[in-house]
């Protein structure tokens, strides 16, 4: 594909992956912008990229952007599929108490770690905001499913690893380690306090 | 693999361990004939960057009825979880364990990676004694520069391949059907795969000591054993297999680029250097053979970047052309192209110049010795005066990071010596500011790195005595407290595990006990130093009732019979004497492209420049 390349001392290729995934999580809806010299049928661009790409990653659809607003600035929510285990015996009304709990807060504590020039910062943040919704999916014995959607962008970016930490925490329950799934469902950009499809 | 989806979040660089990557293989073993998993007995990131896997893999599978997979050393987090869940260790490919493969074959490239050798094996659920293996077990192999040591393996390995194995894989893979078919015993197997030429089974043979612990005979034990082994070469380096594509990993490996070899061997003739005698002869690539092969292998990775590979690159005979002829083909699409293993007496500065047109890399000079006294001892005919030159240039041209290589315990060698290594590195700093300031380029970053000389077989150092630990702190402390300028960044090996490393380089069969011991101890990871446990291969150098110092410190006489010598890689024995002889005296040997120094490999082995 005939992909720009950036200009300087040492040129790589212009493409980008916006919000890109922590490690260990999968998804159904990721985005990437790509910068490119001339142009390609979408169509072409998509049959020869899964040609080469590992069988587990497919690219579905694409659009021309003609100088739009940066993917990052764009995404604004991630929406997340969590599947747990809990060392605790709760029922399906007590889990969606807890939710409703959790959701009713103004505030909720969080610390947040970083690390910064290989030292580990720790910062409390207000994560509540970067909370939009919580639902419950699934029950089974201790192994619960929740969709939750939370904020991703530049300023406010909540992981969903953190976000389960502090919903664990909430009713200081216990989390199976070994048994913690997250994927995610697709990622959305926000105007006038609605959600919108990215592309 | 559900267990092996609950372990993977919560190890390091989980990408180590699932394949998947553009240009690997995965085939289905049901309809194979030979199941060949190469076993790098290190990390993954370490593995991929080794050619000889790249070679090995795809020349394999490009046989419809061979599949080679790849299985590397586990991290200690990984094996834990595999060991808590009962996960054996299989292979990348199709993630079946390595016992149900036909053969596991260990590319030996460092001998502190023997523990992890004997690791896998356990991991992989297969007996680490060869005589303990049955007819279910896969056929455990090995090749690689340590193979031509082979002693402390031998009761391990079913057998060794000595040399190039690009042509005796399939002289292997075709008796291995035969006997597959008419289901035989191991040792009927191993009894044919000794007729090979390069194959040495260690079980066929046997070795007698003298009273005084050197060895006194080595004998095979059957009638059509040989009683010498002989290297296996390539003669011709065009027509002989080179892969058209490489796996292109996920994770950055210690190199990310293209590998293009331009040719083997090596006429320098350093007297420590074991590659430069065990590849002779020197065998060229033509120019439209590496051309070919770099633009084929860029097209089909990605990579934008290829590495001539060789022993001593500038030495290519048309290096010139070839430089010319890349850079034309590939300065547009911006890829580079980089040459390692430069020589300071050999460093062309206008091939430089075109190189750095795409990119700049770092510099890296090996002087090896302080002193040019030194330097004539070890036969690295590299002078000050080519220090300098290089690195006035390197300097007006923009480089500021210079990494220089040195050894520390080489024979002859006294204090003087040593500052030297300080003398050189004050000197290329002095450079630097000497360079005007409109030339000159960044901060100045000088990394002086000093190894602990070990004595290996095959070249004329190997009956040498390595230093003792003592000694070598002294002389890193001498070395240390006279380094004091902050530009010059002073890097040392540790002593002890360049110990260990000259009694394995050197060891006999029994040093293969020690060897298990430590491991049974938890050594592995030996060359990675927060995982190094020295403590434990000293106690079991104890319980064994094995002296180290027998192995490494020992010097050995020209007469003594040496583990190795049953091997014939076509140097003779008597040049190496002569080396040695000439070293003591600091006596020069020339370049053997210039005129011949009658190594001996004439004799045995026909084939590139000798011809």
């Amino acid at each position: 594909m005939p992909v720009k390349h950036t200009e300087g001392f040492n040129p790589h290729l212009k493409f980008s992956i916006g919000a890109p995934l922590s490690l260990g999580i999968s998804s159904d809806g990721e985005y990437m912008d790509v910068d490119l010299e001339r142009k390609v049928s979408i169509d072409e661009f998509i049959k020869s990229m899964n040609k080469v790409l590992p069988e587990d990653i497919r690219i579905i659809c694409g659009k021309y952007v003609e100088d739009k607003p940066s993917l990052s600035s764009v995404i604004q929510w991630s929406y997340y599929k969590i599947e747990f285990k809990i060392k605790e015996e709760l029922t399906e009304d007590e889990i969606k108490k807890l939710m409703k709990d959790y959701l009713n807060c103004d505030s909720i504590e969080f610390v947040k770690e970083r690390k910064k020039k290989g030292r580990l910062q720790q910062k409390i943040e207000n994560i509540r905001p970067q909370v939009g919704n919580i639902v419950l999916k699934n029950k089974e014995d201790r192994i619960i499913v929740l969709d939750v959607l939370l904020k991703t962008s530049e300023n406010g970016n909540l992981k969903p690893k953190d976000f389960l930490s502090s919903f664990i925490d909430f009713y200081h329950l216990s989390l199976d380690d070994y048994c913690v799934n997250i994927h995610r469902i697709d990622m959305y950009g926000e105007k006038e306090n609605s959600i919108f499809n990215i592309i | 693999m559900e267990k092996l989806d609950k372990i993977l979040p919560i190890v390091e660089k989980p990408a180590r361990y699932i394949g998947m990557e553009l240009n690997s293989v995965k085939k289905d073993l049901n309809n194979i004939n030979v199941k060949f998993a190469f076993a790098f007995p290190d990390v993954y990131e370490v593995g991929m960057s080794h050619l000889g896997l790249h070679i090995i893999y795809n020349l394999l599978n490009k046989e419809d009825d061979i599949a080679c997979e790849r299985v590397f050393a586990p991290w200690p987090d990984m094996e834990n979880g595999m060991r808590r869940e009962g996960i054996p260790l299989f292979t990348l490919e199709n993630k079946v364990p390595i016992n149900e493969f036909d053969f596991v074959g260990f590319t030996l490239q460092y001998e502190m990676s023997y523990t992890n050798i004997i690791n896998m094996l356990d991991l992989g659920g297969i007996p680490i004694i060869s005589e303990d293996r049955t007819e279910e077990d896969p056929f455990i192999i090995a090749g690689g520069p340590c193979a031509y040591n082979p002693e402390p393996l031998w009761e391990i390995m079913d057998f060794f391949v000595m040399g190039e194995s690009e042509e005796a894989f399939f002289e292997i893979t075709e008796k291995f059907k035969k006997w597959k078919k008419e289901s035989k015993s191991r040792d009927e197997f191993l009894r044919e795969v000794c007729l090979i030429e390069g194959v040495y089974v260690p079980k066929f043979y046997e070795v007698s000591y003298n009273d005084n612990g050197t060895v006194r005979e080595f004998i095979p034990k059957y009638n059509n054993v040989p009683s010498k082994v002989k290297k296996r070469i390539i003669k011709n380096l065009d027509n002989v297999y080179y892969p058209d594509k490489l796996i292109v990993p996920y994770i950055d490996i210690v190199h990310d680029r293209v590998p293009v070899e331009i040719f083997r061997g090596c006429s320098r003739g350093c007297r420590f250097c074991q590659a430069g005698m065990i590849y002779r002869p020197v065998r060229e690539k033509k120019v439209d053979t590496i051309v070919r092969t770099a633009e084929e292998l860029i097209l089909k990775t990605g990579y934008d970047n290829v590495s001539l590979t060789s022993l001593s690159s500038c030495d290519y005979s048309q290096l010139e052309n070839l430089i010319k002829i890349l850079m034309k083909k590939f300065e547009k699409d911006d890829v580079g192209v980089s040459l390692p293993s430069l020589r300071l007496d050999s460093f062309q500065l206008d091939v430089i110049q075109e190189i750095e047109k795409v990119r700049k890399t770092g510099l890296t000079f090996a002087p090896e010795a302080g002193s040019q006294r030194l330097r004539d001892v070890i036969n690295k005919g590299v002078t000050e005066e080519d220090l300098i030159r290089t690195s006035t240039y390197a300097f007006s041209e923009g480089w500021s990071s210079i990494k220089l290589y040195f050894m520390i315990g080489l024979p002859t060698e006294t204090d003087e010596d040593i500052l030297g290594i300080k003398d050189l590195s004050y000197k290329v700093k002095d450079l630097f500011f000497a360079t005007p300031s409109e030339r000159r380029k960044g901060n100045l970053r000088i990394t002086t790195s000093a190894a602990c000389f070990v004595p290996k077989p095959f070249t004329p150092f190997q009956w040498v005595g390595q230093n003792s630990l003592d000694e070598f702190n002294r002389k890193i402390s001498l070395l240390r407290n006279s380094i004091r300028d902050k530009k010059v960044t002073f890097n040392y090996h540790d002593p002890k595990l360049s110990y260990l490393e000259a009694i394995l380089a050197r060891g006999d069969r029994k040093i293969g006990k020690v060897l298990i011991r430590a491991w049974e101890k938890g050594c592995k990871f030996d060359g990675w130093g927060n995982l190094f446990k020295f403590d434990k291969w000293m106690e079991a150098f104890k319980e064994m009732n094995i002296d180290g110092d027998f192995y490494a410190l020992r010097e050995r006489k020209t007469d003594e019979v040496l583990p190795w010598d049953f091997i014939d890689i076509g140097v003779s024995k008597k040049y190496l004497i002569r080396e040695y002889e000439k070293s003591l005296k600091g006596e020069l040997t020339k370049d053997c492209r210039l005129a011949c120094n009658d190594c001996g490999i004439k004799e045995s082995f026909s084939g590139g420049v000798c011809d």
